[in-house]
């Protein structure tokens, strides 16, 4: 038998609400722990290092270093690790065709949430 | 301890389906086989624990209702276990606390998927995906290959394993699923074979990635009060732990390791009281070949697995056998059913009656280990022969 399913989600963004919005700018909002400091981004509602519940947004650079990238048929992903943050985040990069291990936070294509690098030369200035 | 008995058990055949039968043939052809496996009747029966990964999948909300339906079991305590590629083997586990709690005599846990013939492998690749965090990982289409290449990137980083180390086991695995009916990839290929085959995400090569597969798998689980002749014979689940990790990758202190693994591991030790030092036997969710190195050293198996791997301590002939059965490598991974065929397998061996390929001689401890995600959530099993 052949059954197609078509589904168009809507995803309320509930406390990363800011955060998303941000994304969708371009511009990354990292959440701090007010007991022990933790910046995270992504952010998380509960501290990932001492399970603190009071959160507070903070602002980051946007600008990224490279740890490690696995290119594939789907798109090249690396483990980057942002400016004034005490983890790694996954990302999709941009411009996958470079080689560069340093770029900058760019608005995900077509609003999808996700982080998305675009890999540039470390003294570009791109502010 | 826990004293559950694995009173038989079953599985179809794991493949690309092209024969027309659908998951609901699967399903009853595995469980019948299994209920008679175990001596037992369908009616026997008094609790269903299925495992099924996703709805997108076998397209059925509802499946333990469903599939309880289909098996013409009425009235009895039916649930539906997810957990990722740890669906399987989660499922195992809750069926077992029921036995072990006194809420059921008899449990049939029934693992199925059909991750290979209703979708295109595009299509299940873009749900795989979201088996991470959806909202941060998933959206962006990263795919399973990717996070796990990045994963192993680390690991070899900090071990020396390598490209080779992960063709070996992608070959070893293959060979094993020779000598297994039911297995969905049993090649005879070398490491040039492993080399030669297409980059998928660096370091991981088509034939380091285990397929999409169709199929079903089913244990009956008992109290061996519960079972006409004492469970006489039949291994028992003598340990069980689950333990879960940080869903991203990049918040982990060391996202090459599987650290999850051995909590989980240590729980299932202490409940069995036993040592490592004990198993002679596992079944490793080698996703890919690189996982399965990886999955080792999370256990803590070895001191220094890619050691013992060069030294062949995990070859049919070795110390430790892994994944005589073929591994999901050799064969096949159909989610759901993936963790209890790996159940299954072990306790086949330790009665000294696998259908595949042997063990020398059944050790006294076997050891099954799945995951979701990344070795996100983890369960483990070890499994005791009858003395």
């Amino acid at each position: 038998m052949k059954y197609r399913l078509t589904l168009d989600y809507t995803v309320p963004e509930g406390t990363l609400a800011p955060y998303f919005d941000a994304l969708r700018q371009g511009r990354a909002l990292a959440a701090r722990c007010a007991s022990c400091g933790t910046t995270s981004f992504p952010p998380r509602p509960v501290c990932g290092a001492c399970g603190g519940r009071e959160m507070a947004w903070q602002a980051l650079t946007g600008r990224a270093r490279v740890v490690r990238r696995a290119d594939s048929e789907n798109g090249a992903f690396a483990l980057a690790r942002f400016d004034g943050a005490d983890e790694l985040a996954t990302v999709a990069l941009a411009n996958p065709a470079e080689r560069q291990a340093a770029g900058r936070l760019v608005a995900p294509p077509d609003a999808r949430p996700g982080l998305w690098l675009h890999l540039e030369n470390e003294d570009d200035d791109h502010a | 301890m826990s004293g559950v008995v694995v009173a038989g058990g079953a599985m179809t055949p794991f493949n690309r389906r092209k024969d027309g039968s659908g998951m609901r043939d699967w399903a009853r052809a595995a469980f019948f086989d299994a209920v008679s496996d175990a001596r037992l009747e369908a009616r026997d029966i008094d609790a269903l624990v299925v495992a099924s990964e996703s709805d997108f999948f076998t397209l059925q909300l509802n499946p333990a209702a469903l599939i309880a339906d289909e098996l013409g079991l009425f009235g009895i305590a039916a649930q539906r276990v997810e957990g990722g590629g740890a669906s399987g083997h989660l499922a195992v586990h809750a069926g077992a606390a029921m036995v072990m709690a006194g809420r059921a005599r008899r449990v049939a846990v029934l693992g199925l998927e059909p991750s290979a013939s209703h979708l295109p492998g595009a299509a299940v690749g873009a749900l795989y995906g979201l088996s991470f965090d959806a909202w941060t990982d998933g959206m962006t289409g990263v795919d399973a290959t990717s996070l796990y290449a990045l994963s192993v990137q680390a690991f070899m980083e900090e071990t020396g394993a390598g490209q080779d180390d992960f063709a070996a086991i992608a070959v070893r695995n293959r060979g094993n699923a020779r000598a297994n009916p039911n297995a969905h990839l049993p090649l005879d290929i070398a490491a040039a074979d492993v080399a030669a085959s297409p980059v998928i995400a660096q370091p991981y090569r088509r034939l380091d990635c285990s397929p999409l597969s169709d199929g079903a798998a089913c244990v009956i689980l008992a109290g061996a009060a519960g079972l006409p002749d004492g469970g006489a014979g039949r291994a028992r689940i003598a340990g069980m732990g689950v333990a879960n990790d940080r869903v991203r990758l990049g918040e982990r202190a060391r996202p090459g390791r599987f650290e999850a693994k051995g909590v989980a591991m240590r729980r299932a030790l202490a409940e069995a009281g036993a040592t490592v030092s004990e198993i002679g036997l596992a079944e490793i969710y080698d996703s890919y070949s690189g996982a399965q190195l990886q999955a080792l050293d999370g256990l803590g198996l070895r001191e220094d697995v890619v050691r013992a791997e060069r030294e062949g301590v995990f070859a049919a002939d070795g110390a430790l056998p892994v994944n005589l059965s073929g591994g999901l490598l050799g064969q096949g991974a159909p989610v759901g059913a993936t963790g209890v065929a790996q159940v299954l397998a072990c306790a086949l061996q330790l009665e000294d009656r696998y259908f595949g390929r042997r063990v020398a001689t059944p050790p006294r401890y076997a050891l099954a280990d799945t995951h979701g995600g990344v070795a996100t959530l983890n369960a483990v099993s070890l499994l005791e022969g009858a003395r």
